[in-house]
């Protein structure tokens, strides 16, 4: 229980781990880059720090068999429910946390993308690949919420609903749950390990104590929904799981574990990029200020807005990202302009023309505007749509609506969907008499309710003849780098099975302890099952 | 701090103003509050504070948009300014060096104020003593050198 996720802060420089080299970016900034993984980043990459001396480095395998009693208990008997953690992978309502019981402050989170990761607030500091110190905590959560899923009952993530029986723990005073007194759940054994990794962790949780107790109130036990799993489904679960598992090589379990393996921290590209996607899903205006955000708040319970560490680099991610996003529409509306000179001339109807005014008047009045003399444009066909237009006002609202909804039908999902912006709509409707004809007051609230209806815009390879490029370039950067992601989540998985691989073993190794113990202390099937009766009616 | 234009005075924005309308109409807004809040129970220099505060934020959204996002196009930009949404004065100061945050321009004016100095918010916090805690009394501003 030793390997940490300590990070040394900037201020006290450490020497680079093996492969890191520091460099200096145009701008000025220091970063790392590390020439065997091409990874580079702004954060000073942290060594492992010496085990503390009074506790000499164990083997994986000691580490395992000690950390497992004192750890949130895993229950080992074989009922149905023993599920390895990456049973519930992606099964979470996406963008939620969990408080991970009983290793405050860390807490899980759900991205939307189905992955999730661990989340140090007090330190800021988020891994892809569970830190080990928490997996067993978190395997209690994935295997509560399959029982909970499997018992129809509503999830409890912050309780403790595994009924425990390892007689061997001294019982701690468990004045919440005096139920489960036998279900220690004694978290010292963490606490130790906090201070002796690191000697600030006392005062980062010191400052972090109220966030903390917030973060944990505000979570709501989010509904995963009526009961889906049978028994049946778990066992089949189970019986993949252990056919995934059955390659083990039992005693070799943990040999290929490294010493100062931490894990991959989210690199600092990769958390821009996650907040960037919240601004983007959020459909944040590029144009409003950064207090609108702040005060409006709706992104504030969004994981990722928590994967940057300060509101000062949050407000540089945002000021980068709507610079990017600004000038992105500016270009598309350029060459939108460009494409069809239909768009300013009906844009320039809707505002001027009017039925007190013939189309002789209305020419002379605005011959010097510059959608009157556009040479794209014939003066034949602006006196036709001036006609049509002013006959259009003429009709009932109804008609009106109806006909623009039906243009916007007549729109494929490629070019109008509910990424699209309300200012940003493409030319085929921009350029389009139904558009013009209803007042923009009552004509923009019905196009953006239509537009929020939509879908979201189809994958590539679907619509690619009518993108042009600055999209494609656009969806091209993107899939780069969720290649990126994508690959470093294998390496993260592969890393994560090791782990369990070794789990499992364990696990193995101490249910039979826990049988022998079973047997002697006599605990029977009955005497088990009454007791998750209990903790049911407690938890529901 | 101009007073907004009314609509029907006014010629109509150049392109782009669609992009932040609902924005502008949201300081809008928010100066009316700030002016209709009653001020009888708050001491007499303060009264003025959330005002300042909005035009402030107002012109800054607006020089950001112009200067540091290209935003809005020159017209436009000047559009803004001729119809008050923007104080062309500060703006003018955050060009320069050492006034890049600079709250509101009685701030600088050394004659009416007491010391025949600058505003206290302008001393840098690297200046000032640990824990003090400074509020000026013309904006209510808690200090804007440009190195805090
Ligand atoms: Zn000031
Ligand atoms: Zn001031």
């Amino acid at each position: 229980m030793v390997k940490s996720t300590y990070q040394p802060s900037p201020s006290v420089l450490q020497p680079l781990p093996p492969g890191w080299t520091e460099h200096k970016a145009p701008t000025g900034h220091t970063y790392y880059y590390n020439a065997d993984t091409k990874e580079s980043t702004y954060k000073r990459p942290g060594v492992a720090p010496p085990p503390p001396a009074s506790a000499p480095p164990l083997n994986p395998h000691e580490q395992q068999l000690r950390a497992a009693p004192d750890c949130p208990q895993i229950n080992l008997s074989d009922r149905p429910s023993r599920t390895p953690f990456m049973a519930q992978y992606g099964q979470r309502k996406a963008n939620s946390t969990v408080a991970i019981p009983g290793c405050e402050p860390w807490i899980l989170v759900y991205t939307k993308y189905g992955r999730r990761f661990a989340y140090n607030p007090a330190k800021n500091a988020s891994y892809w690949r569970i830190p080990e110190k928490l997996m067993p905590a978190i395997l209690e959560l994935d295997q509560a919420r399959i029982r909970e899923k499997a018992e129809g009952r509503a999830p409890a993530d912050q309780q403790q609903t595994e009924p425990g029986d390892n007689a061997e723990k001294p019982a701690t005073p468990a004045a919440e749950q005096p139920d489960e007194a036998a279900h220690d759940y004694d978290s010292s054994e963490y606490e130790e390990v906090e201070v002796t990794d690191d000697e600030d962790a006392e005062d980062g949780q010191g400052e972090d104590g109220n966030a903390r107790k917030r973060q944990r109130t505000e979570e709501s036990p989010a509904n995963d929904g009526p009961a889906e799993f049978t028994e049946a489904d778990i066992a089949a679960q189970l019986a993949a799981m252990n056919a995934d598992y059955g390659d083990i090589e039992m005693g070799e379990g943990g040999e290929d574990w490294e010493e100062g393996d931490e894990g991959l921290p989210l690199s600092d590209e990769d958390a821009r990029e996650l907040f960037k996607d919240l601004l983007n899903d959020f459909n944040i205006n590029p144009y409003s200020p950064w207090e609108k955000l702040i005060e409006e708040g709706k992104v504030f319970d969004d994981a990722r807005y928590a994967v940057l560490p300060t509101t000062k680099a949050r407000k540089e991610v945002w000021e980068e990202w709507s610079r990017a996003k600004i000038q992105e529409l500016k270009e598309r509306r350029a060459k939108e302009e460009k494409k069809d000179p239909r768009i300013p001339y009906m844009a320039f109807l809707q505002e001027k023309a009017t039925p007190k005014l013939y189309w002789p008047e209305f020419r002379r009045k605005y011959k010097k505007e510059d959608p009157m003399k556009d040479p794209k444009l014939s003066d034949k066909d602006r006196e036709k749509w001036y006609r049509e237009h002013i006959n259009r006002l003429k009709l009932p609202q109804s008609t009106l609506k109806a006909d623009l909804k039906k243009l916007l039908e007549s729109v494929p999902l490629s070019a109008l969907n509910n990424q699209t912006m309300a200012s940003h709509l493409p030319p085929q409707v921009l350029a389009d008499i139904r558009y013009i004809s209803l007042d923009p007051k009552i004509r923009d609230p019905f196009v953006e309710a239509y537009v929020q209806g939509l879908g979201a815009p189809p994958e590539a390879g679907e619509a690619a003849e009518q993108e042009d490029d600055a999209a494609k370039k656009a969806r091209d950067d993107r899939r780069k780098w969720e290649k990126a992601l994508e690959e470093r989540e294998r390496a993260v998985a592969e890393e994560k099975r090791r782990q369990e691989k070794r789990v499992q073993y364990e696990r193995g190794r101490l249910r039979d302890e826990e049988r022998e113990l079973e047997r002697a202390m006599h605990v029977g099937k009955r005497g088990l099952q009454s007791q998750l009766v209990g903790e049911k009616g407690e938890a529901s | 701090m101009p007073a907004i234009r009314p609509a029907s005075k006014r010629k109509a924005p150049p392109d782009g103003f669609s992009d932040i309308e609902e924005d502008l109409l949201i300081f809008g807004n928010k100066m009316k509050d700030a002016q209709n809040t009653p001020t009888d129970n708050i001491p007499k220099h303060q009264a003025q504070w959330p005002i300042f505060q909005i035009a402030h934020q107002r012109s800054r959204y607006v020089y950001e948009l112009y200067y540091e996002k290209e935003a809005i196009s020159r017209q436009l930009y000047e559009w803004l300014l001729k119809n008050g949404y923007a104080d062309a004065m500060l703006i003018a100061k955050w060009k320069k060096q050492g006034y890049e945050k600079l709250c509101c321009l009685r701030c600088i004016q050394t004659k009416e104020t007491n010391f025949n100095s600058t505003c206290v918010c302008r001393v840098p916090r690297a200046q000032m003593k640990e824990d003090q805690d400074v509020q000026c009394v013309s904006c209510g501003c808690r200090g804007c050198a440009s190195t805090d």
